[in-house]
């Protein structure tokens, strides 16, 4: 099993969808067991391809550019030949190390969460597919691939945000997710048509080399590039695409995990990573990204503060680090992107999983409902505890040495150093927040709190798995740890060797950012367990800043102006058209013309025999003469 | 055979033939009996059986074709009769009569 072999992977959960989807109701358990069979196969053949792939590094070194493997998919001679194929390097290998892992814990965590539910084997085959479209979507060498796998993640997110069909808000949220993304999407698709067009071929690689090599116009290649981030943009919620992701807290509180740490919003990270060097030839190019970057990470923070849903807390700090991963990519440090990708994936799904392991046990969301659950669910308490003080960036936790990498890459660039700092002690805060809420305090209602309790291990062991690797992780950054597991570097050396970027680690900055970070968690604690008199007074001195967080900076509210404004008068003038044009005239019209013809000849039927056969003689005397007028 | 093709011209029999074709027309269009309908539509069978045989004996006499073809009209014509007989025997016991023109329920 090597890296040639990686088309396996989507395979596997690709086929226990459709068995699943086929044979569901008439396998025992509903055919959970081949979902999970399926994720846990794709885990044990990612770990011998990262076996695989340490050997190649091992002899090849810095030569090493990845593996491809293809077939014709269809050709028509002389003008196009479409391949289907895979391209694996180390981004990939990193990729899939991720989806692999937390899509695994979270179908093992689902076992228990969603037991008993009723739709349980439509969830367990979307989820697989969900999981084989990410893993199709980065192991893609071409452009067509990617953009089919790229649909079906938004597409399998639609179907599971929306899991719980009765509910209204989950199929607004699900329509809302997908409508947001697709916007973008548009973009991505009319970019690879335009890079087709220009280079003649769909392969990535080639793209890029055609592109590095000046074969692509500049206004091409600039139009490209932006219509490439905004597919981006959308698919990773970025600002000003960001408005779905809150709300796709609707689905199943482990679909929230595989969304938010390993599949649906990582997607566009993980293009950006991608089409880097493509995105580095345009003017301003790097400069768009980190200002949208920037932007979202400044938004999100602000917005995560003021908010109750114990998951929309965890979802904002999603679009926080998926900003930091833009800013990374920004300025020129793809490594620390996927650095801050690889360890932000363990933490955010533990972080997840924690929170519905609350609502499982509570049935409440609203922190302003929860409370001193400390003592009543311990390992939920603290694993959650780990992966949001990760999130807030405290030392030596995975976290921290993500965020330090992106803020050493930020050095040079000060203004958006200054921006991010100001930020950390924001997350720091709506992180501890939200876990003194939770856990600590007095139980605020307690109906619920009485009936808490630890889930099933199901629910408790991928949570302790998670949250040890949330302590490690971060450690794979030094050349040391990363040589003792056979790699020849910490993982920043081993992602774009053509660009070597081995950890270094800016003491100042490292203590500059803990400072910023232990003041955000002193706030909070003061805030919030010391004078718990503090946030109704600050509430009451800061109504106004409280009501523009609070209410999402009003986007919502103007992105639903525009559509009642702009898309539904557009969508009256089309309607009137259907309803006048084609429906009245176009359908209706002939259906009455041909009733009417048939009133005005049915009178022939006179019912009288000497009639018809009248009828016959003259028409045969007609035809007749008619016959001999032409012969003469 | 050979006698009748030499002694009368092609023509006598196609007149003939015409002759009753027209009147079996005629008695299709002007009679209300059902009964007598029938017998003009007879008629005109008869007289496109004559132009059958005529140009038969007179175009190619050994093939015997235009025999045939007579002998087959004989016996649909004999089907026929005793279907639209069976029918109009139906109608009158329905009605009491045979009358074409006061059977007319079939119209619009």
């Amino acid at each position: 099993m090597g890296m040639s072999d990686a088309w396996l992977l989507p395979l596997l959960p690709a086929a226990a969808f459709v068995a699943l989807t086929l044979l569901g109701p008439y396998l025992p358990r509903r055919g959970d067991w081949i979902a999970v069979g399926a994720i846990g196969g794709v885990f044990v053949l990612t770990l011998l391809i990262i076996a695989d792939f340490t050997d190649a590094l091992a002899v090849q070194g810095e030569a090493f550019a990845g593996v491809a493997n293809s077939i014709q998919w269809l050709e028509v001679p002389g003008h196009l030949e479409l391949r289907l194929g895979i391209h694996v390097d180390a981004v990939t290998i990193v990729m899939l190390a991720v989806v692999s892992f937390v899509g695994l814990m979270v179908q093992v965590y689902s076992l228990g969460y969603m037991k008993g539910d009723s739709r349980y084997g439509w969830y367990y085959a979307v989820i697989s597919l969900f999981i084989a479209s990410m893993l199709a979507l980065v192991l893609a060498d071409n452009f067509l691939l990617l953009y089919f796998a790229w649909e079906l993640v938004g597409i399998c997110s639609y179907l599971l945000i929306g899991h719980y069909s009765h509910l209204r808000s989950a199929t607004e949220a699900a329509k809302k997710a997908f409508i947001t993304t697709r916007l973008g999407d548009v973009g991505l698709l009319i970019a690879i048509i335009l890079l087709w067009r220009e280079t003649g071929t769909f392969n990535i690689q080639e793209v890029i080399a055609a592109a590095e090599a000046g074969q692509i116009g500049t206004e091409i290649l600039t139009a490209s590039v932006v219509l490439l981030l905004l597919g981006a943009m959308g698919k990773s919620a970025q600002f000003p695409f960001h408005v779905w992701l809150p709300d796709a807290m609707e689905g199943p509180t482990p679909v929230s995990a595989l969304i938010h740490a390993a599949t649906m919003v990582v997607a566009g990270v993980y293009l950006v990573t991608r089409m880097l060097p493509l995105i580095e030839l345009v003017a301003g190019g790097p400069e768009l990204l980190l200002a949208i970057g920037l932007l979202t990470v400044f938004l999100s923070a602000t917005m995560g503060l003021v908010m109750t849903d114990i998951k929309r807390v965890i979802a904002y700090s999603t679009i926080n680090s998926l900003g930091l991963m833009f800013v990374a990519l920004g300025v020129g440090a793809p490594a620390a992107a996927m650095v801050y990708l690889f360890t932000h994936a363990f933490f955010k799904a533990l972080l997840f999983l924690g929170a519905g392991s609350v609502i499982h046990a509570t049935e409440r969301q609203d922190v302003s409902q929860l409370g001193g659950l400390w003592s009543k669910m311990p390992i939920t308490g603290v694993t959650f505890a780990i992966g949001a003080l990760s999130m807030a960036g405290l030392p030596f936790l995975a976290g921290f040495w993500a965020k330090d990498e992106i803020l050493v890459s930020l050095l040079d660039n000060r203004a958006a150093f200054v921006l991010v700092l100001v930020t950390l002690p924001l997350t720091a805060m709506y992180m501890t927040r939200v876990l003194i809420l939770t856990f600590f305090g007095e139980p605020r209602d307690p109906e619920s709190h009485e009936h808490a309790h630890e889930g099933s291990p199901f629910m408790t062991v991928p949570l302790i798995l998670l949250a040890a690797l949330t302590l490690v992780s971060g450690f794979v950054v030094f050349d040391q740890v990363g040589k003792a597991m056979g790699f020849p570097g910490g993982i920043g050396e081993i992602i774009f060797l053509e660009r070597a970027h081995s950890f270094e680690f800016d003491v100042a900055v490292g203590i500059g950012s803990t400072l910023l970070v232990a003041l955000g968690i002193a706030t909070a604690w003061f805030a919030w367990v010391a004078r718990p008199s503090v946030p109704a007074r600050s509430l009451a001195l800061l109504r106004p800043v409280h009501d523009l967080w609070a209410n999402k900076y009003y986007l919502d509210d103007l992105y639903q102006a525009v559509i009642d404004r702009v898309v539904l008068s557009i969508a009256r003038v089309v309607a009137w058209f259907d309803r006048n044009a084609v429906n009245d005239t176009g359908v209706d019209g002939p259906a009455y013309a041909t009733r009417y013809a048939g009133y005005l000849m049915k009178f022939q039927q006179t019912g009288k025999l000497p009639n018809y056969a009248l009828g016959m003689v003259i028409g045969v005397v007609t035809l007749a003469l008619v016959a001999f007028s032409l012969k003469a | 055979m050979e006698a009748v093709t030499q002694q009368i011209p092609l023509e006598h029999f196609l007149a003939l033939s015409a002759i009753l074709f027209s009147l079996g027309i005629y008695g299709v269009l002007t009679r209300r009996n059902a009964v007598l309908i029938l017998m003009s539509v007879e008629l005109m069978l008869n007289a496109a059986s004559i132009n059958m045989v005529a140009f038969a004996a007179y175009a190619s006499p050994e093939l015997f074709t235009g025999m045939i073809f007579a002998i087959f009209i004989i016996t649909v014509a004999a089907a026929e009769v005793g279907l639209a007989l069976a029918i109009i025997l139906r109608v009158y016991r329905n009605r009491g009569t045979a009358n074409v023109d006061e059977v007319s329920d079939l119209k619009w």
